[in-house]
């Protein structure tokens, strides 16, 4: 599940809300069908993780693998499950040769990598990722967008807060479109980008491969999904 | 905490007392300073604190000085019990607790009134070295921004499970650990940037730099101004030669 909308339309607010560090002042917030006024975030963050902006913002251990293990300790994981964990989120992301390093001498990539890392070792039933791809180059995208499918096989709900639509068309996640504080729509991606004026209002572009779809005469039944599909289908096109 | 960090930060209002000459305004906060420790009864100091308050709502500022005031409390109430048990009556108790509250949002007034541009230009106008001035002036500028990302720490250090309130002392302070690292080292590379920033707009090449905005007193600084002292004055020799001491 993807959400956008323009800056200030209340998207980190929203997500604030899905693991208890802001509480309603009106109404009730159902994690799981625990209010959330009545619990801390502590608790409701075993289920909930969330991964913020900026990396350093959370980076302070000594060395990688503490850095990741901080929360599973604080979470009073066994030993044992650590060590497994640990030795699972590095693998998984790329940071074994890390290990021992300092987090603060990683790249920018590495340290936003190390915080999904950090999030994804404990296992929650829900991840939320707050702008994932700012700041990242394309590659490091494309392995996000893998992470992504990745995890969407394992049947765990993930959460996008992000601007990048052109990140979020190929994944094609579930769309909710908010501006000025309140939800503007929810559904398929495909059908919510067709929907010009709902876009401008909530300050959206619409991704290019959808644009360019439009734009031929000739085009296949469904848009193109990534940029090699385009390239194919108009290299044939041409020949 | 966020909430109380708006009683010492500048905010933009449009008021007459926001309007006046960053002088007058530093003079005005010294007089109601200087006048909470001369005066020696409790009608008086309640009469000051009085009128800061109603300064401060000429300034359209009276609920952030009211956020002082109410955090300062707790300070107030602990020195008004001090004094009162240690035997120095109920009268010097209650004195010196507002005493205390009024030294404090006479203070919060100048901050909450003076934007760091016109605390540069007071302190210019003092004659204090130009690095001095600088490194005070983005002290005082970036403690809203420090704030917000000790705040941004805390939720994400919230969302990996830290929990702040939980164990005994030397636990809690150990608590305090991830919080602290990536606040300094954001500080410091925060720093580095705008060292960066600033050489690259040049500055420190001219000795002496001209300024874009130059401080003139207009006939109601004068007026606000010569009005205060004369209270003051009016006030000091009042309580000195009409007032016993020794109560």
């Amino acid at each position: 599940m993807a959400i956008v909308g323009e800056n200030g339309a209340g998207k980190t607010t929203l997500v604030r809300h899905a693991n208890g560090l802001l509480k309603p002042t009106k109404g009730t917030v159902l994690v799981d069908g625990v209010d959330t006024r009545e619990t801390t975030t502590a608790t409701l963050s075993r289920k909930v993780g969330i991964a913020f902006q900026n990396p350093d913002h959370q980076l302070f251990s000594d060395s990688v693998e503490n850095e990741v293990s901080f929360a599973l300790r604080n979470f009073g994981f066994p030993q044992e499950l650590i060590s497994k964990r640990l030795d699972w989120a590095l693998n998984f992301f790329g940071l074994e040769q890390y290990r021992k390093s300092s987090p603060l001498v990683l790249s920018g990539g590495e340290k936003k990598r190390l915080t999904l890392a950090c999030i994804l070792a404990w296992d929650p039933e829900v991840v939320v990722l707050d702008e994932p791809t700012v700041g990242q180059d394309s590659l490091q995208k494309e392995k996000l967008a893998q992470v992504f499918r990745m995890l969407q096989s394992t049947g765990k709900t993930i959460v996008i807060v992000s601007h990048d639509v052109e990140f979020l068309w190929p994944i094609q996640p579930r769309l909710l479109v908010m501006s000025g504080g309140k939800l503007v729509a929810d559904g398929e991606i495909s059908r919510i980008m067709e929907d010009r004026e709902l876009l401008e209002g909530a300050r959206v572009t619409q991704p290019q491969l959808l644009r360019l779809y439009s734009g031929l005469k000739s085009r296949p039944a469904s848009p193109f999904l990534d940029v090699a599909d385009a390239r194919t289908w108009v290299g044939r096109g041409a020949g | 905490m966020y909430w109380l960090s708006g009683g010492f930060v500048f905010r933009r209002v449009v008021s007459p007392f926001h309007r006046l000459d960053p002088r007058v305004k530093l003079l005005v906060s010294i007089e109601f300073f200087v006048l909470s420790l001369l005066v020696p009864t409790v009608p008086a100091i309640a009469l000051i604190l009085f009128a800061i308050l109603l300064v401060s709502a000429v300034a359209k500022s009276l609920r952030r000085i009211g956020r002082t005031i109410a955090f300062s409390g707790f300070f107030a109430a602990f020195i008004f019990a001090v004094n009162f048990l240690f035997g120095l009556g109920l009268f010097n108790a209650i004195l010196y607790s507002f005493r205390f509250l009024a030294i404090i949002s006479s203070t919060s007034l100048f901050f909450v009134t003076t934007s760091p541009d016109e605390l540069e230009q007071i302190m210019k106008w003092m004659r204090v070295p130009r690095d001095v001035v600088f490194a005070f002036v983005t002290a005082v500028r970036f403690i809203p921004v420090v704030m917000l990302d000790a705040f941004q720490i805390m939720d994400a250090q919230k969302s990996r499970g830290l929990e702040f309130e939980k164990g005994n002392v030397v636990k809690r302070v150990r608590n305090m650990v991830p919080i602290l690292i990536p606040l300094v080292v954001n500080s410091v590379i925060r720093s580095g940037e705008l060292a960066e920033a600033m050489e690259s707009r040049a500055y420190g090449s001219t000795p002496k730099p001209t300024s874009l905005y130059v401080m003139r007193m207009r006939w109601y600084d004068v007026a606000v101004a010569l009005a205060g002292l004369l209270l003051l004055f009016v006030l000091t020799l009042y309580i000195y030669h009409f007032v016993s001491f020794g109560v």
